[in-house]
């Protein structure tokens, strides 16, 4: 089990690691702009093949890249519904604060959960490796964090059932 | 170790260029401005400012015999700056882009230069007498996206050029009343302007860093798939060889003397590649030390993960970067995407060339004194 996520999160960090070679490029559409293609596409061009690195059906990690910029999308693992409202609360909550994360995407590209986009500014500021540690960090802890949600959820949820029941004695 | 010496002068540099007797360095900190620095005693003093572009600056030139500096910038402006006294004055080139200008290059003979632009055009500017100003003759609906880099061929007619759309191409730039119609220039010599000699394509990807050897046989150029490929007998039937590398691609390339060629880019460290007796060539070895591991530390709790991104760009690294640098024995410690020879006059090779890249620092790095690539200087 931990040795499947192992190469599935090295197969990941591998790919970023080749993906992330971004350069300042203006925009060649629109005069005196410079926008991330990866999100405008408006030229076929700039934009290399996106690649998609899947462990199973429920988890899988889309990283599409073009010559300024990446974009690397992340689908988490949800066994039951519990864990999708968990998720969904969970990354909402930490998509509201985008902007304290720098490369994070307000919105989840569509059919995925969370987006990280980044740019050549990233990696002009921020070091190209530890940017690749926060991902692939990102992805080893979110696994925990909502499972361990779950345990808490369903404790509390069996200690308040404990209590209620008692009366019932 | 071949790197003699470091100076970390911003933290981004774009391009940079030197001034014809090395005692100055013009670079881009990465915004609309041009920053002088003279060597004094050891130290670098910053002498100048250049302001005029009101964008990013893509390209510097320092021409060697006429001393002009000539800039490039997103904003799709590009000025020619003469020293007059103890100014930099600038003058207006006229490019008739609407895009930005992504690459500059003076000619060999410097009446003329080169500027590569993201309007999928090539301007070739000279100067014009009666009016003062510099002028630009457009080659346009040749590049299917942007020009990323321009070389001269030394016979100063030739201009080779790669483009985002993976292809390199060679025009011939003659322009009546600049140019002479010699003999020299061989079989090129009664082409028009911005006629299409050579359309190498070869890349999947897109092209960069296209340069000529120095006498103009060989040509070289970097694609995004990690391959540098170079071009010999250019004309009807060019001859290619591609050189697959096993690391990340370069941005830029130099060719140290006919048979040597040092890559840079996205793996920080200067590549050597040369060619053997028969003319194949290779990849030789990196110019740095190579890394041994790479240290990551990974923190176990969720908040670490954050901490490690957030709130710590550039003003924490210092240390760290310096560590892991050290570490791993390499001078650069991010992109590297521009090469700059230091030719020495009346010397025909070069034995020394300075890097710059994203992690602000200019390296000058010599090669004398390496054993085993003596033998293709």
């Amino acid at each position: 089990m931990a040795n499947a996520l192992r190469l599935y999160l090295s197969c990941i960090r591998n790919t970023l690691e080749a993906a992330m070679c971004l350069q300042n490029f203006p925009c060649q559409e629109v005069e005196r702009h410079n926008k991330p293609e990866v999100e405008l596409k408006t030229s076929s061009e700039l934009i290399l093949n996106p690649i998609l690195i899947c462990r199973n059906e429920s988890e899988k990690c889309l990283i599409e890249t073009s010559i300024n910029s990446l974009r690397i999308s992340l689908k988490v693992k949800q066994t039951d519904e519990l864990e999708n409202i968990l998720t969904k609360k969970f990354l909402r909550f930490l998509s509201m604060r985008a902007e304290a994360f720098q490369v994070l995407r307000r919105k989840p590209v569509q059919g995925y959960d969370i987006s990280f986009l980044i740019t050549n500014y990233h990696c002009e500021e921020l070091q190209k490796q530890k940017l690749i540690d926060f991902i692939v960090q990102f992805m080893e802890d979110i696994d925990k964090e909502i499972s361990e949600l779950k345990m808490s959820v369903n404790t509390r949820g069996r200690l308040v059932a404990t209590e209620f029941l008692k009366q019932f004695i | 170790m071949t790197a003699i010496a470091v100076h970390g002068f911003a933290q981004c540099i774009t391009c940079h260029a030197w001034s014809p007797d090395h005692s100055m360095v013009a670079f881009c900190p990465n915004n609309n401005e041009v920053h002088i620095y003279k060597s004094v005693q050891d130290n670098w003093e910053r002498i100048h400012v250049l302001q005029k572009h009101d964008q990013i600056i893509s390209g510097i030139d320092w021409s060697v015999k006429s001393n002009r500096i000539v800039t490039a910038s997103h904003d799709r402006n590009s000025y020619v700056w003469n020293l007059e006294g103890s100014e930099w004055v600038p003058t207006l080139v006229i490019l008739r882009l609407n895009r930005a200008a992504l690459c500059v290059q003076w000619s060999p003979k410097e009446n003329k230069f080169a500027v590569g632009s993201g309007a999928k055009t090539v301007c070739i500017c000279y100067y014009e007498q009666e009016n003062n100003w510099w002028v630009s003759k457009l080659i346009r609906k040749r590049h299917d996206s942007s020009v990323t880099n321009v070389a001269w061929h030394p016979n100063n007619l030739l201009l080779a050029t790669t483009s985002t759309d993976g292809k390199c191409r060679i025009f011939s730039t003659f322009i009546k009343g600049v140019d002479t119609k010699d003999s020299k220039a061989g079989a090129f010599s009664d082409s028009k302007f911005g006629e299409l000699i050579v359309q190498l394509d070869l890349s999947f990807s897109w092209a960069f860093g296209v340069k000529w050897s120095p006498s103009g046989k060989t040509l070289a150029y970097a694609g995004h798939n990690s391959m540098i490929y170079f071009v010999d007998e250019i004309g009807p039937s060019p001859l290619a060889q591609n050189v697959a590398l096993r690391d990340l691609p370069l941005r830029d390339i130099l060719f140290v003397s006919e048979r040597m060629v040092i890559g840079v880019g996205f793996d920080c460290n200067p590549m050597v590649f040369a060619a053997d007796e028969r003319g194949i060539w290779s990849f030789i070895r990196f110019l740095g030390e190579r890394k041994t591991a790479s240290a990551s530390k990974y923190g176990s709790q969720f908040s670490e993960a954050f901490g490690k991104l957030y709130g710590q760009p550039r003003q924490d690294v210092g240390n760290e970067s310096v560590e892991s640098s050290r570490l791993r024995g390499i001078v650069h410690e991010n992109c590297i995407n521009c090469i700059v020879p230091l030719r020495e006059r009346r010397v025909s090779t070069i034995k020394r060339f300075s890097t710059s890249g994203l992690d602000g620092k200019v390296v000058i790095w010599d090669l004398e004194g390496q054993a085993d690539l003596s033998q293709y200087l």
